[in-house]
This record gives C-alpha cells, sequence and structure tokens, in this order.
C-alpha cells in the first residue's frame, strides 16, 4: 500500500521488476525434472514449498550459478547462506587464502566461477600480493559487493578506465562541465602524480550509470556521503570503501553489521550443550586442538572453545600465523 | 522440507558434495527428460493440470499486485493445498470452524487492491461465500457477529489506530444475530481497507511535517488537518465535480497556502504527536462514512 505505482505498471512489467517469471519458469522446470514423485506428492503441495524455500532464501542451495545470480533475492541468500554456513571460519579467527575461499564457495554452488572469488580478493589485497590470508570478514564483505553489484562494478571499471584515459565517458548524459572539458584535452599520462581520479567527476558518472542502470546498485545518496571525503581516488580504494561500508551493508539487507558477524547466540548455546555432552563422553575433547579441556565448560576464549574447529585451523597453525591479528593485514588502512 | 531439499541436491548439474547427492534420483529423471522432448513435457503440464494452476496463479499475482510476490505466491499455493479435495478430505471431517473461515475470508479480501474494483469485488464475494459456508446441511449465512469480527481483523492487520478502527466498526456494524446481506458486507470490507490506506496516508503525511523529529509544530498540524477537513467538506460525493474540487484544495499550492499561513500567525504553537494526529485526521475519515442501517 505505501508503494502504489507497483498498482500502475502494466502486468508484464510489474513480472519482470518483481522476478516474478524467473521463479515460476524454475519452479515447473524443476517439476518437471522430478516429474515421477510429484505425480503423488502433489503439484500445488510442490509449488507450496518451492515459494516457501524462495521466501526463506534456501532455494539457491546446491544450485547452478546461472541461478544463484539470477536476481537480487537469491544473491542475498546466497551470501547470506555463505555467512551463516561458514561463519565459524571467522570465529576461529582463521585466515584463508582466495583459492580455500573458493573451495567455500563450491560447496554451496559447485560450478561458482573462481573469477568472482578472485576479483573479491583483489578488493580486500587492493590487488596485490594474490596469494595473501585474508580474514573471513574482510573476504566477506568484499565478495558481498563483487557478488551483489557485479554488473555495477563491471561498468564502473570501464567508467574509470575511462576517466583515467582522460575521457569522459558521460558526455552524451552528463553535460559537460568545465572540468570535464578541460580533462578531454590532457594527454592521458598527465595525471600519472596524481593516483586515480577526481572523486566529483567520478561520482557524477556513478549516477548517471545509476539512473539509467536496470541492474542493482548502491544507494547514490550513500556512495555521495562516501566519496564526498575523498579528492582522488582509486578504483580499488573506492571498492575497498564500498566494502567496508555499513550503510551500503544495511541497504544491501543480508549480512548483520561486522561487529554482530559472529554473534550467534541459539548457535553458541546449541554448541555449548553439544560440547557438554562431547566431554562427557570422553575426557579428551576429538575437537580440542589445545589439550586443555579443563576450560571446555566455561567460555573464556572462543577460539579454543569453538567444537566446530574445521580443517583448516590445524593448517592454519602450521603457517604460523596463530599470533597474527584477526583481520588481514593488508585491510588496515 | 527435507525430501523437497534432497530433490534440488539432485537435480543440480554437477555433483555436489553434499551428501545429498547420494539419493541417485538425479540420473534416470534426467535422462527420461532428456528422451522425452519438449512435446511431451508441454503435455506433460497440460495432463497435469500444472498450466492451468501456473495461469491462474500469475492471474491472481497480478491481480493483488503485492509488495512481495513470492510470499503471496507461498501462501497461495498453500491456501490451494489446504482446500484441495484429498486435504479437504482430511479437513471436512471436522467442519471448518469460524476460526478457519474468518482466516481464509481475510486472505480473499486482502487479495486485491480494492482499486482493482472488479477483481477486489470478486474476492469480497469469495469471502462472503466462505464466511457463510457454516454448518454442514444448510448455509448458515454471514451473521453480524462474524461481519464485525471480520472487519475487525482487517484493522488489526492493516495497522489502523484502535481507535479509529473502533468508531468505523461502530458506524458500520450489524447486529450480532442480523444477517448480513452482500452489499452490506462488501460496504464495510471496502471502507475498511480505505480507511487503512487513509491512515497510512495520513501517516507519510505527518512523517513529512515532523522531518523525522517525531513532533510536528502544532499549528501547522492544525492547518493541514483543516485543509483536510475542507477537502472533504460538506454534502456528498455522488457529483463528480465534487472530487475535482478536493482535489484542487488538497493540491500542493492549496495545503502550502494553509501552513503558510498557519505559521504567518506568530501565536507560540504547541506540538503535536504523531498519535494525536494520526487520531484527528482519521475521525475526519470516520465522521465521512455513510452508517449502515
Amino acid at each position: 500500500m505505501l508503494s502504489p505505482e507497483r498498482l500502475s505498471l502494466p502486468g508484464p512489467e510489474y513480472l519482470a521488476q518483481r522476478h516474478v517469471l524467473t521463479y515460476m519458469e524454475d519452479a515447473v522446470s524443476q517439476l518437471l525434472e522430478n516429474r515421477e514423485d510429484i505425480s503423488q506428492y502433489g503439484i500445488a503441495r510442490f509449488f507450496t514449498e518451492y515459494f516457501n524455500s524462495v521466501r526463506q532464501g534456501t532455494h539457491i542451495l546446491f544450485r547452478e550459478f546461472s541461478f544463484v545470480q539470477a536476481t537480487p533475492h537469491n544473491r542475498a541468500s546466497f551470501l547470506r547462506t555463505f555467512w551463516r554456513c561458514f561463519r565459524t571460519v571467522g570465529k576461529n579467527g582463521d585466515l584463508l587464502t582466495a583459492q580455500e575461499y573458493h573451495c567455500l564457495l563450491q560447496l554451496l554452488c559447485p560450478d561458482f566461477p573462481m573469477e568472482l572469488t578472485q576479483k573479491a580478493a583483489r578488493i580486500v589485497l587492493m590487488d596485490d600480493a594474490m596469494d595473501c590470508l585474508m580474514s573471513f570478514s574482510d573476504f566477506l564483505f568484499a565478495f558481498q559487493i563483487q557478488f551483489y553489484y557485479s554488473e555495477f562494478l563491471e561498468s564502473v571499471a570501464a567508467i574509470y578506465q575511462d576517466l583515467l584515459a582522460g575521457k569522459n565517458p558521460n558526455t552524451v548524459i552528463v553535460p559537460t562541465s568545465s572540468s570535464g572539458q578541460h580533462r578531454q584535452r590532457q594527454p592521458p599520462n598527465d595525471c600519472s602524480p596524481l593516483d586515480g581520479v577526481e572523486a566529483s567527476l567520478f561520482y557524477q558518472c556513478l549516477e548517471s550509470l545509476c539512473d539509467r542502470s536496470k541492474y542493482s546498485c548502491p544507494p547514490s545518496a550513500l556512495v555521495k556521503e562516501m566519496l564526498s571525503s575523498a579528492q582522488r581516488l582509486t578504483f580499488y580504494g573506492f571498492l575497498m570503501a564500498l566494502a567496508k561500508d555499513q550503510g551500503i551493508n544495511r541497504a544491501l539487507g543480508a549480512l548483520p553489521d561486522k561487529g554482530d558477524l559472529f554473534l550467534d547466540p541459539a548457535m553458541d548455546q546449541e554448541l555449548e550443550k553439544l560440547v557438554a555432552q562431547v566431554s562427557g563422553l570422553s575426557v579428551s575433547g576429538p575437537t580440542s586442538s589445545s589439550g586443555d579441556t579443563a576450560n571446555l565448560p566455561v567460555r573464556n576464549s572462543p577460539r579454543i572453545n569453538s567444537p566446530w574447529k574445521p580443517l583448516h585451523h590445524r593448517r592454519k597453525m602450521d603457517a604460523e600465523s596463530e599470533g597474527s591479528n584477526e583481520e588481514t593485514d593488508s585491510s588496515e588502512n | 522440507m527435507a525430501a523437497y531439499e534432497k530433490r534440488r541436491a539432485a537435480a543440480a548439474p554437477a555433483p555436489t558434495p553434499a551428501p545429498a547427492a547420494g539419493s541417485g534420483l538425479a540420473e534416470p529423471a534426467r535422462a527420461a527428460v532428456a528422451a522425452d522432448g519438449l512435446g511431451n513435457e508441454a503435455e506433460f503440464l497440460l495432463r497435469a493440470g500444472v498450466t492451468a494452476m501456473v495461469r491462474e496463479a500469475l492471474l491472481k499475482v497480478l491481480e493483488a499486485r503485492p509488495e512481495e510476490p513470492v510470499s503471496f505466491l507461498a501462501d497461495y499455493f498453500e491456501r490451494l493445498v489446504l482446500g484441495s479435495p484429498g486435504a479437504a478430505g482430511e479437513a471436512a471431517a471436522e467442519l471448518p470452524g469460524p476460526p478457519q473461515r474468518l482466516a481464509r475470508a481475510l486472505w480473499y479480501v486482502r487479495l486485491a487492491h480494492h482499486s482493482h474494483r472488479t477483481a477486489f469485488d470478486s474476492n469480497a464475494g469469495a469471502a462472503y461465500e466462505v464466511l457463510g459456508a457454516g454448518g454442514r446441511r444448510r448455509k448458515a449465512g454471514v451473521d453480524g457477529r462474524l461481519y464485525s469480527e471480520l472487519l475487525r481483523r482487517i484493522c488489526q492487520h492493516g495497522g489502523a489506530p484502535a481507535e479509529a478502527a473502533a468508531a468505523l466498526l461502530g458506524r458500520v456494524r450489524c447486529r450480532d444475530h442480523e444477517a448480513v446481506p452482500f452489499d452490506v458486507f462488501r460496504y464495510g470490507v471496502l471502507t475498511c481497507f480505505v480507511l487503512l490506506e487513509f491512515a497510512a496516508k495520513a501517516d507519510a503525511l505527518f512523517g513529512i511535517l515532523d522531518g523525522g523529529s517525531g513532533t510536528a509544530d502544532g499549528r501547522v498540524c492544525q492547518a493541514v488537518l483543516r485543509a483536510l477537513e475542507d477537502a472533504l467538506g460538506t454534502g456528498h460525493f455522488s457529483l463528480p465535480s465534487r472530487y475535482l474540487e478536493a482535489g484542487s484544495k488538497l493540491g500542493p499550492d492549496g495545503l502550502a497556502l494553509a501552513m503558510d499561513r498557519a505559521l504567518q500567525e506568530r501565536k507560540l504553537g504547541s506540538s503535536m504527536s504523531r498519535e494525536e494526529f494520526l487520531k484527528k485526521a482519521t475521525a475526519l475519515f470516520v465522521a465521512k462514512v455513510k452508517p449502515v442501517e
């Protein structure tokens, strides 16, 4: 009732805008693939479960990549699922490489393209030293931006290159400002002493991009606020800022705030119970690599206590990064 | 749910590392589909009634234009399951009591926005049927008690201010034991939805007046309320020119003039809270509702 424009849209446009047909077509093709068991199960019940799982966001589990990225809702659901499944990695403070994060992604989506993972890693590592270890939260927030705003970022990269080369990519749409005119006549390498592009011009281009883009874009008010403090910026500087912006994270709505990323009282309680059971069964808890079973029931150190200690933990200890900060080093700027 | 997850896992194109992939359903199912070809798929969909069901569901979506079509569809199909012959067999053993019938009627009347008048009317008709289908042998019909309860739920569901809802119900109510004819039923339901929309608009209006602070200048609020009252005006709405007149009075110019005038009276104004503004605005609306005799 509060967004009445949907009531006046033509039917097909309304259906397209809300991706109704995407889901309906997918539901029907799923139904066809499983038609043997459906005849006794009931078609209406099948549709009910399908749309319920879409509503809950569990519909993207183990699906092909083309479907996972098909709608903003699917992308948000995938991000949420990824976070929920692997947050213990972050809780344990494990640092992983891009390749290892990619393996985790492939557990949820078998044909997830490596390219996307690498792009996300580039945001964290500022396009440098690609085999570095990253913290879970750094990777997660960079991955979120890269995955959710994929098409937007591609256009941004093109705009950035154009600006860098001294072209104003928006000469048709944005009225040529004096600075734009001026820059156009500059030879491209004239701005080499200054890194990146001018923030205000860059923002103008982004704004007009968002206006005409049919893909999801971050809210331009937030981008404007973000860019207002900078004079010039580089491409990866911009992406890093996007990834770290909690306002944009909130607007996207898939993940909690960075501070709440590992808060999950329900799961903690569940784990406490498991730990209590395990330590009751055998004195040497199978998951405790520290060997200190005395502190198992008391949660004084989340790193040692988590019984969900994954494989990577031991490997990481080999890598001798145990004493390092929870954050990836290169992101601390 | 678990069974469904398993099927979906099996339908994934590449082998999945999940335990569900071991169900072994994937290969035969896919082979069957490949062998059948497209013609057979269409035939299967037609024969199994999928085509008709999907068409019907999409029509409902288009009628209702819900904010969240996925939730809408999930609910829609769930109702179909509950209403289907198989499920009805179990459900009909004990007849659906008034709570179920009310819930179902509420679902019907909320399907389509009231500006889509044909769809809204047909849904109101369906709700009336459902609500009245009480006894096993005879049709119980809708009495005043059920009718009032439905209206109360509509208002509650839409988050209308309680006082306004109560006042409105007082105006359009029937006696508990009275049989409610369809036109009265439709009128009551429609009025409730218009009230909800009116309250939402008034709320948005206050949001502009207070500028996010929670309280707005009392004088400005009074001026807006007066302009609103003026526009709702005296006399009946049967004359088309009345709509134009009201529209012009509530146009940006008219409102701005009224607010300007209010601010120029340099009296020290008190502030007004959202609740108070909503209460006054909805009271204006309720006063205009024609009571049911």
